[in-house]
């Protein structure tokens, strides 16, 4: 593990954005997440780690509510964001998801141009008063997601013809474009040159000033270059929850060590 | 690597050599199950295609000789006391004078021209010559003279519609052998006829009033058209669209889109699928049943045959849609929700701009297959024999007596005449035309859509 660049970073915590509490995920009959408490910190980056099937992505999705949309999923416990009950009756998960954005495991581009993927967030939320200022959220998301050269003279064109690691920061930059006060990122640079990663991993830095931001990696090295909190599932559980430097250099669960030494997962 | 025999890999042991540029058992064994498996195929579709080709073909040649038509041209004098037997010009009283009247002034007309022109009518008698004109010709000329009273008196060159047999007899569909068997007409006629074609009195044409004209008795044939049954078709078509494709749409996106998935839904899914198969026939009845006996909407009417073939094209358009619907990827719904967009926005922003294409393509097929439906509307009444006009689409025209061009085939078929038979091989290449023509809306629509992206 020499490899790895721990930086300790100061963590102010100005206080918890999302709590989850007790959290179970079934899918049908499968018990995919088990009892997981987490509190996630405004203005912090959160890394998810774990092995392929542990119930990274399940989790994140939890916090946004996007597993409504899987008919056999059932979410018991309590998650809250800023101290409100995300699962509560009255809580409409569209208004829920314009605060909580998330970027896709896969790259999902709407089949329509570059601008419109982008504008699409704004616009339905009525961010934008006027076309220049619509250009301008394009143009500053597009920057923010390091896209913005390689499209600028082409905003026109689908957002599908461009390439795998392009379309994932399309994806960044329209889920930045609609301002969530957490963006959750499901593996963003899976699909990217180690080029892009590190303007990606900038981002993610920069966003950390007004957001706070969960990211899911399978690269430890990333985990530990962006994040100041990190959380280890193993198997539906959330084994280990703490600082970044603690977690990679002084594991307190023996799975989370062998884990980051590279004998499970 | 000491457990690399784990994975069946010899440990030891290089790979056997062998020749890239021969082929071993093995490979020639897959490649000729592939040769055969394309050579199934192929066969398979020279098979369809040479069928329908064989059935294009005799569709086509019975077919085409309905769009001619044999006309008669000679001159008329058009006898004032004949037909204004007062004298006063007065459309009213002419109209007294009936087609008899009509018909024996053709009839001498006719006798008349062929001496004039020096025409040899041996073995022949008057009445043999007045079976050469059309029993249609005679109305056609009484109602242009009560539409004209200024004509009486004049000589007017008549070019009107030979009947079936001597029409036949142009055609070849009538021979010297049929006619010696054929009562209604004979060997001398026959004669005359050449006679007749060659002095250029008996001529033949494209026929433009077998698209327009009504429906004719079994007497005249030629002067039967399609007329009522394209209107009638075209009226069911736009009713059949309007009442099928919003409800077929909207409960497609509902069913897909919004609805549980619980025991409720997968009956109504497992009804629309069984609703599908459900024979035609059953749909007339359940029409003749609801809308003609329970609702009191009228017999024969484009009105009652559109929604009893709504009934049964809703399935078939739900279905086709939710299969497009279903075909967007998942994906597309996740990024859209993941932005903030509300279920809604989902669907018409991103799910069917996608989905239209296949939509479309299933919703222009199915409206093509009730465009060829028969058998539901020869229970409602639409097989009647309607001689009259529908009224335009905003006079109600879609309450009144029509028939339907897949119906006027059946009933044409079904006359003895095989003059009839002819004109219902014509229908079909009109039907034919109508479904090219949807199809290629199809296509052209699908092409549209697809090239945005
Ligand atoms: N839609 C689903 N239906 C059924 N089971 C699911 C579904 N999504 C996830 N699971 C199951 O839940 C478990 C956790 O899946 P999850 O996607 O959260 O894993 P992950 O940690 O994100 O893995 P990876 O790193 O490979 O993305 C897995 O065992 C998976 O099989
Ligand atoms: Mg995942």
């Amino acid at each position: 593990m020499d490899d790895l660049r721990i930086v300790e970073r100061s963590v102010d915590t100005q206080g918890f954005k999302i709590t989850a509490r007790g959290v179970q995920v079934y899918y049908g009959e499968k018990h995919a997440l088990k009892d997981v408490d987490c509190d996630i910190l405004d203005k912090t980056v959160t890394a998810f780690i774990g092995p392929s099937g542990c119930g990274k992505s399940t989790f994140l999705r939890c916090l946004n509510r996007m597993n409504d949309t899987v008919s056999i999923a059932r979410v018991q416990g309590e998650i809250r964001l800023d101290g409100e009950d995300i699962y509560d009756k009255r809580v409409d998960p569209v208004q829920l998801r314009a605060k909580v954005g998330m970027v896709f495991q896969k790259p999902n581009p709407f089949p329509k141009s570059i601008y419109d993927n982008v504008a699409y967030g704004p616009k339905i939320h009525g961010l934008t008063r006027s076309k220049s200022e619509l250009d301008g959220i394009v143009e500053a998301s597009l920057k923010k997601a390091a896209l913005w050269n390689e499209v600028k003279d082409r905003l026109g064109e689908p957002g599908t013809g461009l390439s795998g690691g392009q379309q994932q920061r399309l994806c960044i930059a329209r889920a930045v474009a609609t301002h969530p006060e957490v963006l959750l990122m499901d593996e963003p640079c899976s699909a990217l040159d180690p080029i892009a990663t590190a303007q990606v991993e900038e981002l993610i830095d920069e966003l950390r000033s007004n957001f706070s931001v969960v990211i899911v990696t399978h690269s430890m090295q990333q985990a530990a270059r962006v994040s100041q909190k990190t959380a280890f599932f193993h198997l539906g559980n959330l084994v280990e929850y703490g600082e970044t430097g603690q977690i990679f250099t002084n594991p307190k669960d023996p799975r989370t060590e062998s884990y980051i030494s590279g004998r499970i997962g | 690597m000491s457990d690399a025999t784990a994975n069946g890999i010899p440990a030891s042991g290089a790979p056997a050599k062998s020749s890239l540029l021969t082929q071993d058992a093995l490979m020639r064994k897959r490649n000729a199950a592939e040769a055969r498996f394309k050579a199934y195929g192929i066969a398979a579709i020279a098979l369809s295609l040479s069928v329908l080709f064989i059935m294009l073909w005799t569709i086509f040649t019975d077919g085409v000789s309905a769009f001619r038509q044999a006309s008669l041209t000679f001159p008329v004098t058009l006898d004032a006391e004949r037909l204004d037997p007062e004298g006063n010009r007065n459309p009213e009283e002419m109209a007294r004078v009936t087609t008899i009247g009509y018909t024996n002034l053709l009839n001498d007309a006719l006798v008349a021209h062929l001496a004039a022109e020096g025409i040899s009518t041996e073995g022949v008698d008057d009445g043999d010559i007045a079976d050469f004109i059309s029993r249609g010709t005679p109305a056609e000329l009484r109602d242009q003279v009560l539409a004209d009273p200024a004509l009486l008196g004049q000589t007017i060159t008549v070019s009107g519609f030979a009947s079936g047999r001597i029409d036949g007899y142009l055609k070849g569909r009538v021979t010297r052998e049929t006619a010696a068997v054929d009562t209604n007409i004979s060997v001398e006629q026959l004669d005359l006829a050449d006679r007749m074609v060659e002095a250029g009195i008996l001529t033949s044409g494209f026929n433009w009033r077998f698209l327009t004209n009504p429906d004719a008795s079994d007497q005249r044939p030629e002067m039967s058209g399609l007329g009522v049954a394209i209107i009638g078709s075209a009226y069911m078509m736009l009713l059949v669209a309007i009442f099928t494709l919003p409800m077929g749409i909207a409960a497609s996106i509902y069913l897909e889109e919004f609805a549980p998935k619980n025991r409720w839904t997968d009956l109504i899914e497992v009804n629309i699928s069984n609703l599908a198969a459900v024979p035609s026939i059953v749909y007339g009845i359940l029409g003749l049943a609801v809308f003609i006996n329970f609702a009191g909407f009228p017999q024969s009417s484009s009105l009652v045959g559109a929604l009893v073939i709504s009934l049964m094209t809703l399935p078939t358009i739900i279905i086709a849609a939710r299969a497009a619907i279903r075909a967007v990827p998942p994906s597309i719904r996740d990024a859209a929700l993941g932005v903030g967009a509300s279920k809604m926005q989902t669907v018409f922003h991103h799910v069917l701009p996608l989905a239209a294409p296949g939509i479309l393509t299933g919703t222009i097929l199915g409206l093509a297959t009730a465009l060829g439906e028969t058998a539901p509307l020869l229970l409602i009444g639409m097989v009647a024999f309607v001689q009259n006009y529908p009224a335009g689409p905003f006079d109600g025209g879609m309450l009144d007596p029509a028939t339907a061009l897949p119906v006027q085939v059946y009933s044409w078929a079904s006359r003895s005449d095989p003059a009839f038979i002819e004109r219902s091989a014509g229908a079909i290449i009109v039907l034919l035309a109508f479904l090219v023509v949807m199809n290629i809306i199809a296509i052209v629509l699908r092409r549209r859509f697809e090239r945005r992206w």
